[in-house]
């Protein structure tokens, strides 16, 4: 009988290059930049690394296929590296491959970087992403926000929420996340905004505008893990352990069945339950101390916050708007910017929300840290609502 | 256009009886592949029914039609056309783009055959060469004069005899001609003077090349009464003349509710830009791979062509595409039979209307869709009103150009959802 994955494994360190528009480097010195930075906070030899797992989505625009690129870059000791895609959610996908690793007991410390270099394709906004021979021929010429933008059509529909109040919400879970990256040293866009700059920005995809988006972002994350024991023999104490890891991918149910109402996200509602019971949490509104969930849109986040029980069905709008998610309310979400501010670059944003939570929970965060935070949730939703990969990460401070 | 004319005429017909399919066309989108091809696999004709391209004039509509009547086989002929005029002729402001089909058959029906004549002369009033997009045109006077006020009473007179009628036994005549009183001057010179010319539409809709004489008929049909006599004719390289007599069977009017409810376009500019006649920006994001795969094309051609699903014969759920495995618990392996979805219509789930997605005409408006029969599908929404088609509105399935890539010149087709108009 599985057991699950809590306190089977602790993070040693992290590492998190500066996100943003960043001409100045390609892929291969984003990712040096991360993972300097988390073997120096590490105290260990490259040599100690047993496993590596890599996260990148776009390899036609990155720096291309399997493992070599990572290995590559990092001249890592001829270690095993396994490249993952997994859309968003890539990112996370690379940390599980590391966890479990460790937890089978295969490798004593294993490495997990996610990356994405999106700003050279010469144009603002996400690349079309490969979807085969066949999906090309009927599905919708389409883009992310166009995406998400059936959430916030379907929600309005489902909870009987006026254009004009979504907005507004939406429009604060923006300002939010702007306000919290000014703190945020490595966050792309750390500049406050109003509700009313949010408003009356243009259009995207009805009814998503300019400011609802995420940017698109170059960056990359890192991580090392480890047992709770290596850490301890290595004078490291096991500050941060995972509590619960789950991916939950959409089997076309969603998108073939009229059984969805299209207003949540099916797979977030499954991987949150399982991640609960994973890490033991009964009553995640009261227990979780900070999350960090997957705002590439805000329409996105308002239904995450849903999905993931720290708030009813249909209120999240309300909630947002009351400020209960603000840095300075009951359950502080998006504290280092987000997907919105601190940026999205695809492949390293699972990555880049543990590393958050990682700082949060070693209370490392500097200016924007929370008061002694104990439970921390990342979120990722790869794809579109209807189809997608899903994922829950908790860690937890020991 | 040619797809959704015979989708019309085959409402409530035995589209399996379909022994012969031909697609008019004088602007075919291949050169290769014949595109009855396409016709044929949207109308989920049978796998037996001959399909052929008829083209090169205007008038092989008519050849074909003709040619249908006299083998006494059930027959579809379905025209398309696009007729092209260089930007600012005069041919240009008299084209319009049209489709219109006839299904031929034994039986009761609305029309039947009492004779018919096709005469063939090298008399060439136009041209257009191969690698060349626009037509050439010899002087309208001779065309009048040496062409059609010889040929066609010629036509008549040949029709009027295999049905055994005089002139003055006509009630109404169908001549498209976009030259302005070639078809009055014919009927003088014919003796059909006293028929009731059908209206050549030119104010409403222009000449639709291939689909004018039958688009022109089926106008004419909205004011023929039982036991009437019409002769439809068409010129080009010869010309044509079919004889019918009304029959018991009356037709819904198809013609005049869609010129009623036509949208006012000002901006020439789209026509220059959908028919590649200017240079535009795509833009980066516009700059993908079309790709034709074409075994994959074919492989899944049912399912693209003729929007058929699967209906698992086990849970009763409705899917597209059908997959070997029904959507829901995986414990059902090739339990799916087809289930054709093209007619079935829907409810609108989700929607938006997107600006960032490359279309040549944005937003690009797409969503679910919730299918009466059950299933689901993500599908792009079309004109007219694609923007007002929210979550909640019926919706029904029309087939169109999915994409063309601007370097091959390759298209492929799928299905789309237009606002179901009111009035159904």
């Amino acid at each position: 009988m599985a057991t699950g994955i809590k306190d089977k494994v602790a993070i040693l360190s992290m590492g998190c290059s500066r996100f943003g528009e960043r001409w100045d480097v390609g892929q291969e010195e984003l990712m040096v930049e991360a993972y300097v930075e988390a073997l120096s906070r590490a105290g260990i030899e490259p040599a100690a690394i047993g496993a590596a797992w890599y996260s990148s989505h776009y390899d036609d625009i990155g720096a291309g296929k399997a493992g070599t690129p990572m290995a590559q870059a990092l001249r890592l000791p001829n270690i095993g590296v396994t490249r993952v895609e997994n859309f968003c959610a890539g990112g996370t996908e690379a940390f599980r491959g590391a966890v479990y690793a460790v937890a089978s007991g295969a490798v004593d410390i294993a490495l997990a970087v996610g990356v994405e270099k999106l700003k050279d394709t010469g144009f603002a906004g996400l690349p079309l992403a490969s979807r085969g021979t066949f999906g090309p021929m009927y599905l919708p010429t389409h883009s992310n926000p166009g995406n998400f933008a059936q959430l916030a059509a379907a929600y309005q529909a489902r909870h009987n929420v006026g254009r004009a109040d979504l907005k507004r919400a939406m429009a604060h879970t923006s300002v939010k996340s702007h306000a919290n990256a000014v703190k945020n040293p490595n966050a792309h866009l750390r500049k406050a905004i109003t509700i009313e700059q949010a408003l009356n920005a243009p259009l995207v995809a009805e009814p998503i505008g300019l400011f609802d988006c995420c940017p698109v972002s170059d960056g990359a994350a890192c991580a090392i893990v480890t047992t709770p024991k290596i850490a301890r023999s290595l004078g490291r104490a096991p500050a941060v352990t995972v509590k619960a890891i789950q991916i939950v991918t959409s089997n076309g149910w969603e998108v073939q069945q009229a059984e969805w109402d299209g207003a949540h996200v099916h797979t977030a509602r499954i991987a949150a339950r399982a991640a609960y019971a994973e890490a033991g949490i009964t009553d995640p509104a009261r227990q979780i101390s900070l999350t960090e969930v997957h705002d590439c849109f805000s329409i996105t986040e308002l239904v995450t916050l849903e999905d993931l029980g720290l708030t009813e069905p249909g209120t999240a709008w309300r909630e947002m708007l009351d400020g209960r998610f603000d840095a300075d309310g009951a359950m502080p979400c998006q504290i280092d910017g987000g997907l919105k501010c601190f940026g999205h670059p695809v492949g390293a944003s699972g990555l880049r929300m543990l590393y958050e939570a990682w700082l949060q929970l070693t209370g490392a965060a500097g200016g924007r840290q929370l008061a002694n935070p104990s439970l921390a949730l990342t979120h990722n939703l790869g794809g579109a609502p209807s189809q997608n990969v899903c994922s829950v990460t908790i860690l937890g401070a020991n | 256009m040619a797809v959704a004319a015979a989708r019309a005429a085959l409402r409530g017909q035995d589209a399996a009886a379909v022994h012969t399919l031909s697609f008019a066309t004088t602007t075919a989108p291949f050169a290769e592949p014949q595109g009855a091809a396409f016709v044929h696999a949207a109308l989920r004709l049978p796998e037996t029914c001959l399909a052929q391209d008829v083209q090169g004039s205007p008038r092989a509509t008519l050849i074909a039609l003709h040619s249908a009547l006299e083998s006494g086989q059930t027959a579809l002929i379905a025209a398309g056309d696009l007729p092209p005029g260089t930007p600012g002729s005069l041919a240009e402001a008299r084209a319009g783009d049209g489709g219109a089909a006839a299904l031929v058959g034994s039986g009761p029906g609305l029309l039947d055959y009492r004779g018919g004549i096709s005469l063939s002369a090298p008399f060439t009033d136009r041209y257009r060469a191969n690698g060349h997009d626009h037509p050439q045109e010899w002087e309208e006077r001779w065309v009048r004069e040496a062409g059609y006020l010889d040929l066609v009473p010629k036509a008549v007179a040949g029709a009027l005899a295999k049905a055994g009628l005089s002139a003055a036994d006509i009630d109404h005549f169908v001549l498209p001609c976009p030259i302005p009183g070639v078809a009055a001057a014919v009927a003088a010179r014919a003796g059909l003077a006293n028929a009731r010319r059908a209206a050549s539409l030119a104010e409403t809709c222009g000449d639709t090349g291939t689909a004018h004489p039958l688009l022109m008929l089926a106008h004419a049909l909205e004011t023929v009464v039982p036991g009437q006599k019409i002769l439809v004719a068409q010129f080009g390289q010869g010309a044509t003349a079919l004889i019918f007599e009304a029959g018991s069977v009356t037709m819904t009017p198809l013609v005049s509710p869609q010129l009623a409810q036509g949208i006012d376009e000002a901006n020439y500019m789209k026509l220059l830009a959908f028919r590649g006649q200017i240079a535009w920006d795509r833009g980066l994001r516009g700059r993908f791979i079309v790709n034709e795969a074409l075994s994959t094309a074919w492989r899944y051609s049912a399912a693209l062509l003729g929007f058929v699903g699967g209906r698992c014969r086990e849970t009763g759920r409705i899917q597209f595409p059908p997959t070997r495995l029904t959507v829901g618990d995986g414990l059902h392996l090739d339990t799916q039979e087809p289930w054709p979805l093209a007619d079935v219509g829907g409810l609108v789930a989700t929607f938006t209307a997107d600006l960032l997605a490359f279309s040549p005409h944005p937003p690009n408006c797409y969503g679910l869709v919730d299918l009466n029969s059950g299933g689901r599908l993500l599908m792009e929404f079309t004109d007219p009103g694609a923007a007002e088609i929210t979550p909640g509105k019926p919706v029904e399935f029309v087939f169109r150009i999915k994409d063309i890539d601007p370097q091959t010149g390759y298209r492929r087709y799928f299905w789309k959802a237009i606002a179901t108009p009111v009035a159904s």
